[in-house]
């Protein structure tokens, strides 16, 4: 599958990638350079192949916010929560950004793309009053503009201004020359600006626009490597139907006074009686690169997992996110198991770094 | 695609450059645009003895790891230190600069098989195909 932007991808002469079935620009120049950009200035990612699907909840919220964990009841038009799709036994389905259009009857949820399928079937069976679900992936572009330099920019292609928006919420914008904007100041690189739902069809031009702004167009390598530095996790790595929040050290997006949701007697469990397993950080002391699957020793004891691994172009180290058993806690010292190597690591609670770099 | 003509190549995007007996090798042009930025750089210690087609070295871009392999069998004799501290070197200087190892050959009609410019690029332009 191609974004609306895949053209644009290719006279930039980007490293297209397939990434679940999507054909992804990878990076333009160097995963490093677009890193340095978005944390320091402003970088924009076409991040089209997300997933967004709308739930119509006239008849009751009561469905919505069963299947997620944040309270649904409480939000307020133009907000955005980040929660989950749980499973029955706490494991999450998805992690993902519920949008408040209007309280009580329309809301948007933006899932991750290689969910996006997995997530409407498991929406539509659980929707026990009816509410009306449509999956509008494959009709919304979805372009991230971040880094610090975000709202100059907002202000001189849109006429936007960013400093009226709170964090995690949206306004609606309409515009003769794009059409409807969605701004919404979230993001997954944690160096501020926004995401920014529009019509496919003139994706291109706002891309462009933006571009000839002075944002650096920025692939998935970077938006990897950015999350990493924030220690945000991702779906399919560091979380999964086997994971949950509490495990995963997400609790601040779930609302545990709220009435039941699926997946709420598990978690109460582990709160209650705690977990054995934790998702921690990690930064290495030792030059290499721990990358998922490298196992994480304390002496001769395998004492967890590495989830995601990469390097830090801030810090010029090696960071990674894994699980570890529960007894231990950052400042410790432990190994991780590198092609047959041990690079001595720091358990470190993310973010590594600051998100914004402002010189 | 920069393929300078005095050099051998492989399959595997390997260049090497007779030097009396022995051959220097690095990775080309093509190899480091294809794996990005190169942030960690390991080699083979001197010393150690290899058949062509062993790994002299792993290359670490930010996305994967990869393999460099001898193109001929010998012994090594002298590593690139300087791309220890300076991996970028391999994005911004391949050829040059960026050389990793040089191998005493054990058989000098060895580097007979390898190909020269003009094949490595048609075998280039095959492979993109």
């Amino acid at each position: 599958m191609k974004t609306p932007l895949y053209e644009e991808h290719e006279r930039l002469g980007a490293k297209i990638v397939d990434f679940h079935g999507w054909e992804m620009p990878v990076w333009y120049t160097g995963i490093k350079h677009e890193h340095m950009a978005v944390r320091s200035s402003c970088g924009l990612f076409d991040v089209s192949h997300m997933g967004e699907i709308y739930v119509d909840t006239k008849k009751s919220v009561s469905f919505l916010d069963r299947i997620l964990t944040r309270d649904i009841y409480s939000m307020k038009k133009g907000k955005v929560l980040y929660t989950f799709l749980l499973n029955e036994s706490g494991g999450i389905i998805d992690d993902l950004t519920v949008y408040c259009i209007e309280p009580g009857l329309k809301y948007m949820l933006c899932v991750n793309a290689s969910n996006t399928d997995n997530d409407f079937s498991w929406i539509r069976k659980n929707n026990s009053t009816g509410a009306g679900l449509d999956n509008k992936s494959s009709d919304i572009a979805l372009l991230a503009l971040q880094g610090p330099r975000s709202d100059k920019l907002l202000k001189s292609c849109l006429d936007f201004d960013l400093g009226d928006l709170r964090f995690f919420s949206f306004s609606i914008k309409q515009t003769k020359k794009y059409g409807e904007l969605m701004i919404s100041q979230t993001g997954y690189t944690g160096a501020g600006g926004v995401e920014i739902f529009m019509p496919q069809e003139k994706a291109a031009l706002l891309w462009k626009d933006l571009l000839d702004a002075g944002a650096v167009p920025c692939g998935l390598g970077a938006r990897d490597t950015l999350r990493l530095e924030m220690g945000y996790p991702l779906h399919g790595n560091d979380i999964d139907e086997t994971t949950t929040p509490v495990e995963a050290g997400l609790g601040f997006a779930l609302d545990m006074k709220k009435q039941g949701f699926i997946g709420k007697d598990t978690l109460s469990t582990q709160i209650r009686d705690g977990i054995k397993r934790h998702l921690t950080g990690f930064v290495l002391k030792d030059k290499g690169i721990p990358r998922q699957g490298c196992s994480c020793f304390k002496g001769d004891k395998e004492i967890g997992v590495i989830t995601s691994g990469s390097i830090s172009p801030v810090l010029d180290k090696g960071i990674a996110m894994g699980y570890v058993n529960n007894t231990f806690e950052p400042g410790e010292e432990v190994d991780i198991l590198v092609r047959s190597r041990r690079l001595k690591a720091l358990i470190t609670r993310p973010p590594f770094v600051e998100g914004a770099i402002v010189k | 695609m920069n393929i300078p003509k005095d050099l051998l190549y492989t399959k595997d995007h390997e260049w090497g450059r007779i030097e009396d007996g022995a051959i220097r090798v690095g990775i080309t042009d093509y190899a480091q645009s294809e794996l990005g930025d190169i942030v960690f750089v390991e080699l083979v210690e001197e010393g150690s003895k290899i058949a062509a087609g062993d790994p002299i070295g792993t290359l670490e871009s930010v996305k994967a790891v990869s393999e460099v392999y001898a193109p001929v069998g010998g012994t090594i004799k002298s590593i690139n230190n300087a791309l220890e501290d300076s991996p970028e070197l391999v994005n911004e200087d391949c050829y040059n600069e960026a050389w990793m190892t040089l191998i005493e050959m054990d058989d000098p009609a060895e580097a007979q098989e390898l190909m020269d410019a003009r094949a490595y690029g048609e075998y280039l332009a095959s492979e993109s195909k």
